[in-house]
């Protein structure tokens, strides 16, 4: 009876391993969008908003934003 | 009439069939294909028969007369043929849409014109999209080939689908990790859409291109990325398997009407993934079986920007052309009543533009964003005729991008700001409110002030919202760098008799 509830035990705390372990997939999967989404913004926004040309930067931001 | 033992009657109820085994069947109105559906998948049990129902989309028309046929799609047998008049009219009953044009059901269910009304004429021009779409791709590094249903229909019968009323694309990247894959496809869509092409982004591995026909029927193009992992192909959005790289590279070709267009080296393999081993057997009505462990990487790597966006497309359908009605909600008057008569008025989750709408008419300049602009096309087109400054503009609270794309823009204007957020906190989850927060912190830098309201409490009978405690809302505000000014709950009865709690916050930022 012991060791029926030791291995019941065990499959529980497996178990509950692996829904943890599926949680943290689901977080690790999302930041290939999150990671694809910044490095857009910096490719598109950093060098216009970086220069002094106040109507470059603003053109930039509109061009980028009406991109997506 | 012509009929059999498979199907009994056809009638305001549906059709009613003494089917044993699962059988794709079509149904015409007056020789025309306007819905197909499997006997038994898509029936239901009637005292031992089945019956398949009258779709919506189709129930509406169906007030006339007309002769119906219903057909077996494989074998063509006619099972039914007759003569029928439903509801009160005695015209023809006619299945078409606002411009005349001749309507079915598409594979997904919604009512459209299918290929198989339409002719020469009418799909020369989506091919030419095709073949450009294609070629602008191919001069962007990409070897793209007509996919899904558009590779089945240029396969199997050498042409488009009759039952399809769309075209996809799919490209297999030389990138190997989604995240390159999603940069890869953000760059098409640019691309393109530098080229004059609206293109509309589905999710990081996905876009639309609207192809507008001769008829002046918008057509959607959708261009699938995918990529290999270790011996696995990946292609947004239904497959994911061990897949031979030989079978895509190089790219050969295959015969689309009278166009020869780039396809996979061994398209039948391509095939068999979209749509298993019977995919040389028609199915108009085809549903695809999802693998749930594909559609989790899919949905973890790619998607999550678009949640419940058709949700609020529908709920705004054939409410977008009309002004609203109704008083400008108490937050509104509020921030018109504190705020000095020059701050700029963001009106975050606007919908409609109700409260921009009132703002305006006070003589403010108002920004009315929302994740489905166009449904305040009204209140936009109002305001643009008496020459209010109000504008209204995209923001998607889930896509990164949007949110810092338009933090930047408003951060770079001068002058002051204000947020007005009425019930957008609880009309989103944690991820759309900490893009919400983060627009709110670039925006309202150096004294802007936010005006939020919530549901926090419990209600049966709330519609698209989803109550959130107020020291939630707190402290999203405090920990993200505003201070709270004023910040109160109180219970409101509903019509239903039900009682929810309201919260109001007012907030700035230093």
């Amino acid at each position: 009876m012991k060791s029926w509830l030791t291995r019941s035990a065990r499959v529980e705390e497996l178990e509950k391993r692996v829904r943890v372990l599926e949680q943290d997939v689901v977080e690790l999967r999302r930041h290939n969008l999150r990671l694809a989404e910044l490095t857009d913004v910096v490719e598109e926004l950093l060098v216009p908003l970086a220069s002094r040309d106040d109507a470059a930067a603003s053109a930039a931001i509109e061009k980028f934003t009406k991109s997506l | 009439m012509a009929s059999s033992d498979l199907v009994r009657t056809v009638d305001d109820d549906g059709i009613l069939l003494d089917a044993t085994e699962d059988t794709v069947v079509d149904v015409l109105v007056d020789d025309r294909r306007v819905w197909s559906f499997w006997s038994l998948r898509d029936t239901v049990d009637d005292e031992g028969l089945r019956r398949a129902p009258w779709p919506k989309a189709l129930r509406k028309f169906l007030d006339g007369r007309a002769r119906f046929t219903v057909r077996e799609t494989v074998s063509g047998r006619v099972l039914f043929d007759d003569e029928l008049a439903f509801g009160t009219s005695t015209a023809p009953i006619a299945i078409v849409g606002r411009h005349g044009e001749p309507l079915s059901l598409d594979k997904d269910g919604r009512l459209s014109a299918t290929f198989d009304v339409r002719d020469a004429s009418q799909t020369g021009p989506l091919l030419d999209a095709i073949e450009e779409v294609l070629g602008v791709l191919r001069e962007l590094g990409v070897g793209a080939f007509p996919a899904y249903g558009t590779l089945l229909g240029a396969v199997r019968e050498g042409n488009l689908l009759g039952h399809d009323s769309d075209a996809d694309l799919g490209y297999v990247s030389t990138e190997t990790t989604p995240v390159d894959v999603v940069r890869e496809s953000f760059r098409l869509q640019r691309e393109i859409g530098a080229r004059g092409y609206r293109t509309h982004r589905y999710s990081g591995a996905a876009f639309k291109v609207e192809v507008a026909e001769g008829d002046g029927v918008v057509r959607g193009l959708d261009v699938f990325g995918g990529f290999f992992d270790d011996g696995r192909l990946y292609l947004m959005g239904e497959v994911g398997q061990e897949f031979r790289e030989d079978w895509i590279f190089p790219l050969g070709t295959c015969t689309l009407a009278d166009r020869t267009l780039p396809a996979p080296a061994v398209p039948e393999k391509l095939l068999e993934a979209m749509y298993g081993a019977g995919w040389r057997v028609p199915d108009p009505a085809f549903k695809f079986e999802k693998d749930p462990h594909t559609q989790a990487q899919l949905n973890g790597w790619f998607r999550g920007t678009q949640v419940d966006l058709r949700r609020w497309d529908r709920f705004y359908s054939g409410r977008r052309r009309k002004l609203p009605r109704g008083r400008a909600s108490e937050l509104a008057v509020l921030a018109h009543e504190e705020l000095p008569a020059d701050v700029h008025v963001l009106d975050v989750g606007a919908g409609r533009g109700r409260d921009a709408w009132y703002l305006a008419r006070q003589g403010r300049t108002v920004t009315a964003y929302d994740y489905l602009p166009h449904a305040a096309t009204a209140v936009r087109k109002q305001a643009e005729k008496k020459g209010l400054a109000l504008d209204v503009r995209r923001l998607n609270l889930l896509e990164i991008r949007s949110v810092l794309g338009e933090g930047a823009r408003v951060a770079h204007e001068p002058g002051q700001r204000a947020i007005l957020a009425g019930h957008v906190l609880d009309a989103t989850y944690a991820p759309g409110r900490q893009g919400f927060i983060r627009f709110a912190r670039m925006a309202l830098r150096g004294g802007g002030r936010l005006y939020a309201s919530f549901w926090t409490g419990k209600a049966h009978d709330l519609n698209h919202v989803w109550p959130i405690a107020m020291a939630d809302v707190v402290s999203l505000i405090e920990q993200n760098g505003g201070s709270i000014l004023h910040a109160s709950e109180s219970v409101v009865p509903r019509k239903s008799g039900a009682e929810v709690g309201v919260g109001r916050v007012v907030a700035q930022w230093a």
